[in-house]
């Protein structure tokens, strides 16, 4: 094992390889507060990419209702309690991750799901609404809360579905950093399933190789963003590219809301694989169990957020999310109006920090008739 | 055990003793025959001693087997001077061969070093510039060229699909591009990964330079059949006679095992480190 340096958790840890950053990372900021979880992402995914035989189950996207849904079942609560206590020093890991967590004969601590595991996705999603059938399953030991967790591929700066595989069959692209299974290479002894903890690797049955989130990269490489992000109808989603904190830009709108603001933050830190998508927290969900999820800085970004109305810069980056298919690159903000642009500078997209309001009388005067006013 | 089970066992033990056991020999002996057997049954095998190799957990690389579960393979070979066939024979309290998530299948594999030499290559999977030859079954590509369909049905008979692309109109059912479709949307038979199913034989033809270095060889030229029968698999791998292996001389195999329930896949197996093979004439 290597030593290497994630940031998320503040200090340096073991990893099967040493430090290879790639030139840039593809990485992701998604608002949780604006899912409605209309699984539109999911089906964008599945339609584009997993309608192929042996594919049925997988859903490389998939949105599940915290604290109960997941996806496989459990995914993040068997982990969790393998791994045993997950403790912060402040914003310093002082806990063990999963590569430092690996039994002997192992290369990561992880468990594999089996095919019951993938046949109730979102188990649990009505309880914590309130709203079952015939009444609920199970009585919540706690006051009702709950939100939308979209979930694909990290895209991991330590990923380790790749350090799982002991043939090499997966690999992260120096160029952007999306993490690919080398279909021409699997032999599917479905390691990296086992491996990653956020479930992100499916075993097809019928080719009998693992596939995974491609980050859409045929898009990504002609500066689109993929189809989850796309077609949200939240628009809680924007792709960019994520700097090391010494190196973070304040006109990337990713480096923006990750390290400067502190607003957006990774889906289980402890874990030691620095994902590349990054949540903003639920504002409704108890601190505790936004810690659990995003680390130690949860509550403050909760805080950050919920001033973003009195925060223009802040609140004008949030109008960027889903206004535009290309990535994003810089932003700026000129008055009320909100600039993204691409890598060189030039503008893809304006917006207007405040979308004008126009509310009309019911009845038009002129045609005599009532009419509905949508927002 | 109860004690009628230990009574029963007695009984086919006396059984046992009185029919002729196999030859046991202390290396593996590849017969000279003319006619080679296709199948694990075939009487042509009465003719060849058995060599029962005990068998070692992978613990040298990660992912290792922790603990032992084969505990020996049973080889035979035979050989018409141009092609050999082996035959290995294990105890599995069941046929695994349908694959799925965390659902691994029964498998084996023979290994020879690319050339006859006394220097041998590192017995786990070679080394660099020293090149092994692998031939590999497995039991869920037994079961496609058995007959078993290549749908979700034949693996999870209550599974549900809504659609597919390449059923879709207005693509002819059947056509060539429903078909290419069909290739497209199964991203390891479009790369041309010989690893995807479904296959015409159950075994491919491998080589390797070390551990995770495995890769299909250029030729495919090995065969095989495997049959599951009263606790115990029977396979057979057919492939060309080492270049150069006359009469009585001798190069070297190693064997590998695969028990699907015990989650063994890649490089958790049970595996021989080498054993001397020597070609003998035919009685
Ligand atoms: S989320 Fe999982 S599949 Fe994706 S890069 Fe990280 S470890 Fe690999
Ligand atoms: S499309 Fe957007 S809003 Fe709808 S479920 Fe997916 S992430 Fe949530």
């Amino acid at each position: 094992m290597a030593r290497v340096y994630n940031w998320q958790i503040g200090r340096e840890m073991s990893y099967w390889y040493p430090e290879a950053r790639p030139r840039r990372q593809f990485a992701a900021v998604f608002d949780i507060n604006k899912c409605i979880a209309c699984q539109t992402c999911t089906l964008a995914c599945k339609t584009t990419w997993t309608s192929g035989k042996g594919q049925e189950y997988m859903l490389w996207n998939n949105v599940e209702t915290k604290p109960y849904g997941s996806y496989p079942l459990a995914y993040d609560v068997k982990l969790l309690e393998l791994l045993g206590g997950q403790e912060w020093d402040g914003n310093r890991y002082a806990g063990r991750t999963l590569f430092e967590a690996a039994p002997a004969g192992e290369r990561v601590l992880g468990w594999h799901p089996t095919g019951e595991d993938y046949a109730f996705p979102n188990a649990g999603e009505d309880d914590c609404a309130g709203q079952v059938d015939h009444g609920e399953f199970f009585a919540l030991p706690h006051a009702r809360w709950f939100f939308y967790l979209a979930r694909i591929c990290n895209h991991c700066t330590y990923p380790a579905c790749l350090a799982s595989c002991p043939r090499g069959s997966i690999y992260k692209r120096p160029e952007d950093g999306i993490v690919l299974v080398d279909q021409g290479r699997c032999r599917g002894y479905q390691e990296c399933v086992k491996g990653c903890p956020y479930k992100k690797v499916f075993y097809n049955p019928l080719t009998g190789t693992s596939e995974k989130c491609i980050a859409c990269f045929p898009k990504i490489e002609q500066g689109i963003q993929p189809q989850c992000f796309v077609n949200c109808i939240g628009k809680i989603r924007l792709a960019g590219w994520i700097s090391t904190p010494d190196k973070a830009r304040p006109d990337n709108p990713i480096d923006y809301l990750v390290h400067i603001r502190k607003v957006a933050l990774p889906l289980f830190p402890q874990f030691g694989l620095e994902p590349n998508v990054y949540y903003i927290p639920p504002v409704h969900a108890p601190d505790a169990f936004n810690r659990q999820l995003f680390g130690a800085g949860a509550p403050q970004a909760v805080r950050t957020y919920r001033e973003a109305a009195r925060d223009a810069d802040l609140a004008g980056l949030l109008c960027l999310f889903g206004s535009t298919e290309m990535v994003v690159a810089r932003f700026r903000r000129q008055g009320e109006i909100i600039i993204g642009a691409d890598e060189k500078g030039a503008e893809v997209v304006r917006v207007p920090l405040r979308e004008p309001v126009v509310v009309r009388p019911a009845r038009d005067p002129h045609t005599q008739i009532v009419r509905i006013n949508c927002p | 055990m109860s004690t009628r089970c230990y009574w029963l066992a007695g009984f086919l033990l006396v059984a046992a003793g009185c029919s002729r056991g196999p030859k046991l020999v202390n290396e593996v002996v590849a017969v000279e025959t003319t006619r080679l057997p296709e199948g694990p049954r075939d009487r042509t095998w009465r003719d060849a001693p058995e060599h029962r190799a005990a068998l070692l957990v992978q613990d040298l690389v990660e992912p290792r087997l922790m603990a032992p579960s084969t505990p020996e393979v049973a080889v035979r070979a035979l050989t018409n001077g141009a092609e050999i066939v082996f035959r290995l024979e294990w105890p599995d309290a069941g046929a695994d061969d349908m694959p799925g998530p965390a659902r691994m299948v029964d498998a084996c594999a023979v290994q020879l070093p690319e050339t006859i030499e006394p220097d041998l290559p590192d017995p786990q999977m070679g080394q660099e510039g020293r090149l092994v030859e692998i031939a590999y079954w497995r039991a869920d590509w037994q079961a496609w060229v058995n007959g078993r369909g290549d749908t979700i049905r034949d693996l999870y008979p209550n599974a549900s699909i809504d659609h597919y692309p390449f059923q879709a109109k207005p693509l002819e059912p059947g056509s060539a591009a429903a078909r290419e479709l069909e290739r497209l949307y199964s991203p390891a038979l479009a790369a041309g990964n010989l690893r995807a199913g479904p296959r015409k034989t159950p075994v491919e033809s491998l080589i390797a330079t070390g551990p995770g270095t495995l890769s299909s060889a250029a030729t495919q030229n090995a065969t095989g059949q495997g049959v599951f029968e009263k606790g115990r698999w029977s396979v057979v791998i057919r492939r060309p006679l080492p270049k150069g292996l006359g009469r009585d001389q001798r190069t070297h195999v190693a064997f590998a095992v695969w028990q699907g329930s015990n989650q063994e896949a890649g490089a958790r197996k049970m595996r021989t480190g080498w054993i001397p093979l020597v070609r003998r004439a035919g009685s």
